[in-house]
């Protein structure tokens, strides 16, 4: 585990039924390759992601946290879902280093059903960005106590 | 100055050809030294992708011996070998290394003195063509590069799968029951042969890093605008991805296909 | 209307043709009235070209996002049948009972083997332009016409074909036929609908643009292509001579419309908005700065919203607009960039720039002489469909309809409008027949499993070798038998296939499986197949779940065989911690009172009035005035000519009054309205002021609109200053006489208060302009404009006015006209651009086009309606594309002027849209609801009203319960996001099959090694 290089970063990333899942989709149809670090908990709306599944998310080890529904402001399939993730994530940001994460392990990103090549990058970009910062400090804690 | 003395490497059949050059020997006939002989059952056996390995380490020549139309053993190897080096021989001319250093020849068992003429005149050909740009302490990476390009090329599954298929399509008959003439055929292949080149080429050039459709543009000696083509249509295949912007210009870097 | 008696039998079933959006909304609206429709198209597949565009104006939604849902829904409606690759060959029958014959080519597929997998696709060695990107990309010989498709049908494209076998050799579901024949069909349907949209036009044969010659000018519909994420380029805007970015584009507008020369004089309607969007998008999308220039004539953007956005566009997105024709396109070849050759304040400029982009008109689609003939319908002088002002979607042979583009051009909303409105008429015809040629699905009686322990059965997906290529699928049904409470795993070739679901019914039953697991594709088109087999099987739906493993894991994890491996365990994994947690929900049940209330009885409450009368329900029509007719008892005549308004005014009233479903409340008001769709309880307030309370199923929103009182230009101080109302009642009178006559557009509209356009007054100027020429041909008249919008064939009149000497002079808001009174003589003065000078004219009239503006009552309705306003005051829709006559609200809607301004025709489109939707929840006895929706522990919850206030469709109501005051759900009105669950302060609302308990749980299985 003490190996830079081996650490796998476990990505939890909540998805919006319409938009973003549908990207998620597209990537595969569209035979996008990115790392299989992320694992993916569908949703139907954005909105319905609680700050409290994230934080129980990076209690429990998650290494990063991706958040993503449709693209501001009109795309929401329940109108108006995306603007209220987008409030709480920020929010939730701004406390994440209270509990010891850093702020960048958590990403909140608008995706259209058509945007399966963004789906990719974003992934792509987020491993590698937990990889720098390595393993979630608080997984580390514990391993010391 | 030493006289040039081609290395060549021979590919012979089992059945025919094989025993057409051990006849030759028998009969004390007599034919220049240059050639390496590998044998192998069948001509067919000999893959596209094994001459251009050959010429890239360093090979003069390349000359693929089979049975006469009719007599393969194993019926039709020969007649599969003849279009795969005819696609082949497509290939290399557009990769600047000469076409004429690869041949394909049918060589019975019966005919050990064909055998030696062959071999003769092949090794005067290659002589004249002088030494193989890769051969040598300072191989040319540019043509190098190519016949790597073209390796892929040959692996990748079009070719394959059109090289693999010409003659039930062009000579008996396709999945419609119909036949395609070959001219039809020949100018497909044509198509795909360069398509295929071309983007195995780029993908080996933004392989080492990122370059823009200009910069590919004059590597490869085509239009910007087809060399867009080309990457649209090998994002559609994830060869290459967008790496990043310059001002306004994009650069691709390859993926890796494994 | 007295129901016919006839000798021939009347046929509940429709047939659609064309599959682009107003099709599908036609179909959508028809299925879910209980009629069968046949849904044709001539491609491969359904979506239009809808599918192809990247975002829609005017809130830059993405286009596909708000379409696949509509293609899914419409793929697997049970009553809806997709023929695909069909055109009509012959036609018989009249209108109740058509027989259509149909031609179908092969696709060389068995569709009922094709998984869509697309395996076969990608092994293709042929490659062939692919006309999905506008000739930019490649596809396959063998292919879909785009990932969303519907059907997911794989294609041979015969013609490129050679025909070697590839694709049927690596076909595991064993679906390629290569001998497959075309067929011939034959179809018994009531009524028809046509919607085969449009051709965009040949930019060819506009040479002097260069398009064809310069691979920099490309047309609108490639742009578009060009723009998405899921096109050629990825979405970066790229120059097709060298992939750079540019970074100046120029639009050129009216590409092949309003251009005599070329015969379609007529105006695209739609340019100018999509020509804004696309370079809004343009700019949005390219990294560096893109200057974007727009080159038009008038601006058009009429629609609801549409100045705003104009607004914004030069504005805060700095899109430049030079008002011009541009005579050509040049090309430096050398760079590959353009001259830009264009007439400005009377100077001829040459402007250079890196790409142009063609704004390109629609044209009828193609062979429509061919369909007109068989159908035996008549078209109009363009070749488009040939419709009336007060039938607009109703063609020239009975029981065939029209909608979309076919009709006349339009865009998305007004075409999804007339859908759905094409769809009432359809289904009005053969009202007596609903429900006869569909057939309703049986289920077993469901298991009570809420006393046993979770049992739960979960399989793994091979999809050929789509899944199995990559994960070991063996190991991970190995892996999912040790998971907690999993008695049962095992691997298919293909888990759905029809002989797979039979199979899980038998193991259901036979290991006792209370909870159902499938691992492979997506659930977003295959979640409801895998719950209707286990509801099969006796099974409440929501004991379900699936995972992804192959859009999301082996398609995309091609190459490393063992992460994918445990990258699907990890998702089994997680999804049985969750399978453990479901709860069998029930689909809330909601009966439905089949009585429609219409507030407002213009023409288009008279109009929805009559729709639902037809389809036989109950109607109270309220309307505040005296009597009926609203707006339309202002209107004199029609720029049209054909039809008197007058005499259809009071037809309209005849048939209203007369028909028995329909109560008529004049001088009336609804005062009152509760609860909720399918169970509304309204009160009226009567002209004896005696209260009335009804109960009805649906509300239709019909206000209207009015004429704006103008303060400016001397309106109300001097009588020769009146407006195009009171100029038209003169002109019908015979009491207008002027020698001299100024009209000034836009007064009221386009200014700070009211940025939009209105709409009609172009229309009403040019009619009234028109009236006074044909009266008095000598009189002088001038139309002092912005931006002259008469779109659509309304841009004959425009022409027609030009032609018989109506001065059409432009002025900008920085020069309005000046009115004053000089000694008892009206001056009007105002700057004249050509000449470039002031101009004075002594004008015995000025007519003003005041704007029309929201029904004042309109606040009170909304509120007592809790439906939403625009910032303008005209009721906002639920979605302004595909939802033009929907309250985000179920069983509220919304037609005519209330909406926004326009005109008869598309008052009327509206309106019996807007009854073809209300038909949707009226024609059913009951309502099934969605299972998914949130519920209030009440001994948790504080009352705070937070989720009240949050929920987007009004679901949560706040109810008194012994002296607390407690949020309740109203599950009709929920669609279940858990926007509300994820607000509560007290934890108090959880949402169904998304429980807090089961996304957690999801979390934590996934982190179990990550953890330990």
């Amino acid at each position: 585990m003490s190996d830079e290089k081996k650490f796998e970063p476990k990505i939890i990333g909540f998805l919006c039924n319409w938009c973003s899942y549908a990207a998620a989709d597209l990537a595969g149809v569209s035979r996008i390759q990115y790392p299989p670090n992320i694992i993916i908990i569908r949703v139907m709306c954005s909105g319905r992601i609680d700050p409290s599944f994230i934080l129980e998310a990076f209690k429990d080890g998650a290494d990063g946290v991706l958040v993503a529904g449709c693209h501001l402001p009109s795309d929401c399939h329940y109108i108006s879902g995306n603007f209220k993730a987008l409030r709480r994530v920020t929010l939730l940001k701004k406390v994440l280093r209270d509990f010891g994460i850093e702020p960048e392990r958590l990403r909140l990103e608008w995706l259209s059903a058509s945007e399966g090549d963004r789906f990719a990058a974003i992934v792509r970009d987020m491993v590698e960005e937990i990889k720098k910062l390595g393993p979630n400090p608080l997984k580390a804690k514990e391993v010391e106590a | 100055m030493v006289e040039f003395e081609p290395k060549i490497i021979g590919f012979l059949c089992n059945w025919c050809s094989y025993a057409g050059a051990d006849l030759a020997g028998v009969s004390r006939i007599q034919y220049p030294s240059n050639i390496r002989v590998v044998r192998v059952m069948c001509s067919g056996r000999i893959d596209p992708i094994i001459p251009l390995e050959v010429f890239m380490h360093g090979a003069d020549g390349v000359i693929v011996l089979g049975c006469h139309p009719g007599d393969c053993h194993y019926s039709e190897g020969n007649l599969y070998e003849e279009r795969k080096i005819k696609m082949l021989k497509k290939l290399l001319a557009l990769t600047g290394f000469e076409p004429d250093r690869l041949r394909l020849e049918w060589v019975s068992a019966s005919e050990g003195q064909r055998f030696a003429e062959v071999v003769t005149e092949f090794t005067e050909q290659i002589k004249k063509l002088g030494p193989s740009p890769l051969s040598g302490k300072k191989p040319d990476d540019r043509i190098l590069e190519n016949l790597q390009a073209a390796t892929n090329a040959a692996s990748d599954f079009r070719l394959r799968v059109l090289v693999g298929g010409e003659r039930e399509l062009t000579e008996k008959c396709n999945v419609y029951e119909e036949k395609i003439p070959q001219e039809e055929f020949d100018s497909l292949l044509e198509e795909v042969v360069k398509a295929e080149y071309v983007r195995h080429k780029i993908h080996l050039l933004t392989r080492a890093q990122p370059l823009s459709v200009r910069a590919l543009a004059g590597a490869v000696e085509m239009k910007p605008a087809d060399v867009l083509d080309q990457i649209v249509a090998m994002r559609r295949r994830n060869m290459i991805a967008l790496d990043h912007v310059e001002g306004t210009t994009p650069f691709y870097k390859a993926l890796e296909v494994k | 209307m007295p129901e016919e008696k006839t000798d021939r039998k009347k046929i509940g079933a429709v047939l659609v043709v064309g599959g682009g959006v107003a099709g599908i909304q036609a179909s959508l609206d028809l299925a879910d009235s209980g009629f069968k429709v046949y849904l044709i198209d001539q491609g491969p597949s359904i979506g239009g070209v809808m599918a192809q565009l990247d975002k829609t104006f005017p809130t830059n939604d993405c286009s596909m996002c708000i379409l696949s849902p509509k293609l899914v829904a419409t793929g697997r409606h049970p009553n809806v049948t997709i023929l695909t690759n069909a055109e009509i060959t012959g036609l018989n029958g009249k209108a109740g009972n058509f027989e259509v014959k149909l031609r179908r080519k092969s696709r060389y597929i068995i569709e009922d083997k094709c998984n869509g997998c697309g395996i076969c696709a990608q092994k293709c060695p042929i490659e062939v332009v692919d006309m999905y990107n506008e000739g930019l990309g490649k596809r396959s010989a063998i292919y879909v016409e785009y990932p969303q498709a519907v059907p997911l049908k794989y294609m041979i494209d015969r013609e490129k074909c050679i025909g070697c076998g590839t694709c049927q050799e690596i076909c595991k579901a064993n679906a390629i036929q290569y001998d497959q024949e075309g067929s011939e069909a034959t179809l018994e349907v009531g009524s028809i609908i046509l919607a085969p949209g449009f051709e965009p036009f040949d930019a060819t044969l506009k040479s002097e643009y260069g398009y064809g010659r310069f691979p920099n000018v490309v047309t609108s519909i490639e742009f578009e292509r060009i723009l998405s994420a899921s096109g050629p380029y990825g979405g970066l805007v790229l120059r097709p001579s060298d992939g750079e970015i540019p970074k100046k584009i120029a639009f050129v507008q009216c590409v092949g419309s309003r251009d005599f020369q070329i015969g379609n004089n007529y105006c695209s309607a739609a340019c100018c908005m999509y020509g804004m969007k696309e370079a809004v998008i343009a700019k949005e999308h390219t990294p560096s700065k893109l200057d974007a220039t727009i080159f038009y004539m008038d601006m058009r953007a009429y629609g609801k919203e549409f100045d705003a956005y104009y607004e914004r566009a030069q504005g805060e997105w700095g899109v430049r607009f030079v008002r011009s024709r541009v005579a050509g396109v040049t090309e430096d070849p050398k760079t590959g960039n353009l001259f830009v050759h264009y007439v400005e304040d009377e100077t001829p400029r040459t402007e250079e720039f890196d790409m142009v982009v063609l704004s390109i008109g629609m044209q009828p689609p193609k062979n429509v002489e061919k369909l007109a003939e068989r159908l035996g319908i008549r078209l109009n002088k363009y070749k488009f469909c040939e419709t009336e002002t007060f039938s607009p979607m109703e063609t020239s042979k009975p029981g065939v309809f029209v909608c979309g583009a076919f009709a006349a051009p339009k865009d998305i909303p007004e075409s999804v409008a007339q859908a759905s409105g094409a769809a009432a008429k359809a289904m009005g015809i053969i009202a007596s027949e609903r429900g006869t040629q569909v057939t309703s699905k049986e289920y077993p009686p469901e298991k009570d499993v809420s006393k046993e322990e979770p049992r739960i059965g979960v399989f793994v997906c091979h999809c050929g070798i789509n899944i199995g290529g990559v994960v070991n699928v063996p190991e991970v049904v190995k892996y999912a038998k040790t998971l907690p409470n999993v008695v049962y795993a095992e691997a298919n070739l293909y888990t759905c296939s029809q002989d797979t679901q039979k199979l899980i019914r038998e193991k259901i039953i036979d290991n006792k499986l209370n909870r159902v697991i499938v691992a492979s594709c997506t659930p977003r088109t295959h979640e409801p197949l895998f719950k209707e087999t286990v509801q099969e099987a006796g099974l409440n739906p929501y004991l379900f779940e699936m995972t992804n493993i192959r859009d999301q894991c082996s398609w995309v994890h091609m190459h490393e065989h063992e992460k994918a491996t445990e990258k699907a365990k990890d998702l089994v994994r997680s999804i049985a911690a969750k399978a453990k947690l479901l709860k069998p929900l029930e689909k809330p049940i909601i009966n439905v009172t089949p009585v429609g209330l219409i507030i407002g009885g213009g023409v288009s409450g008279m109009t929805a009035a009559l729709e639902l009368a037809g389809q036989g329900f109950e109607v109270h029509l309220v309307e505040r005035e005296e009597e009926l007719g609203g707006h339309l008892r202002k209107i004199q005549y029609l720029l049209e000519k054909k039809d008197d308004p007058k005499k259809k005014l009071d037809s309209l009233v005849k048939s209203v009054m007369e028909n028995d479903r329909i109560h008529v409340y004049t001088g009336a008001e609804v005062v009152d309205v509760y609860g909720f769709v399918g169970n509304f309880k309204s009160k009226i307030r009567q002209q004896n002021g005696k209260e009335k309370e009804i109960e009805h199923g649906i509300v239709i929103v019909a206000t209207g609109a009015v004429e704006y009182k103008p303060t400016e230009y001397l309106y109300g101080k001097d009588t020769r200053i009146i407006t195009q109302h009171e100029l038209e009642e003169k002109i019908a009178k015979g009491t207008f006489k002027a020698k001299n006559v100024v009209m000034i557009q836009c007064v009221g509209a386009r200014n700070e208060e009211r940025p939009n356009c209105a709409r009609i007054c172009c229309g009403q100027a040019i009619k009234n302009a028109l009236k006074i020429k044909e009266a008095s041909p000598e009189t002088e008249v001038y139309i002092l404009y912005k931006d002259m919008r008469a779109y659509g064939f309304k841009e004959d009149y425009y022409r027609e006015a030009a032609m018989k000497g109506v001065i059409f002079i432009n002025y900008e808001d920085e020069r309005k006209p000046q009115v004053a009174d000089e000694n008892g003589k009206l001056k009007v003065t105002f700057w004249e651009p050509v000449i470039k000078e002031e101009v004075e004219v002594e004008p015995d009239v000025v007519v003003l086009s005041a704007a029309t503006v929201p029904n004042p009552d309109n606040k009170h309705v909304a509120e007592m309606l809790k439906v939403p306003l625009t910032k303008d005051g005209f009721f906002l829709e639920a979605h302004m594309k595909l939802r033009p006559v929907d309250f985000a609200t179920d069983g509220i809607f919304l037609c005519g002027m209330a909406h926004s301004p326009k005109y008869i025709e598309e008052s009327i489109a509206q309106a019996c849209a807007a009854a073809a939707r209300a038909t949707t929840i009226l024609s059913k006895k009951s309502l099934e609801m969605e299972g998914i929706v949130a519920n209030v522990s009440e001994d948790l919850c504080s009352g705070c009203r937070i989720c009240e206030y949050l929920c987007p469709y009004g679901a949560v109501e706040m109810k008194d319960k012994d002296g607390k005051t407690l949020a309740h759900v109203i599950e009709a009105l929920c669609k279940g996001c858990g926007a509300c669950g994820t607000a509560c302060p007290t934890k108090a609302i959880t949402m169904g099959h998304f429980t807090t308990e089961e996304i957690l749980a999801q979390v934590k299985a996934t982190l179990l090694e990550a953890k330990a």
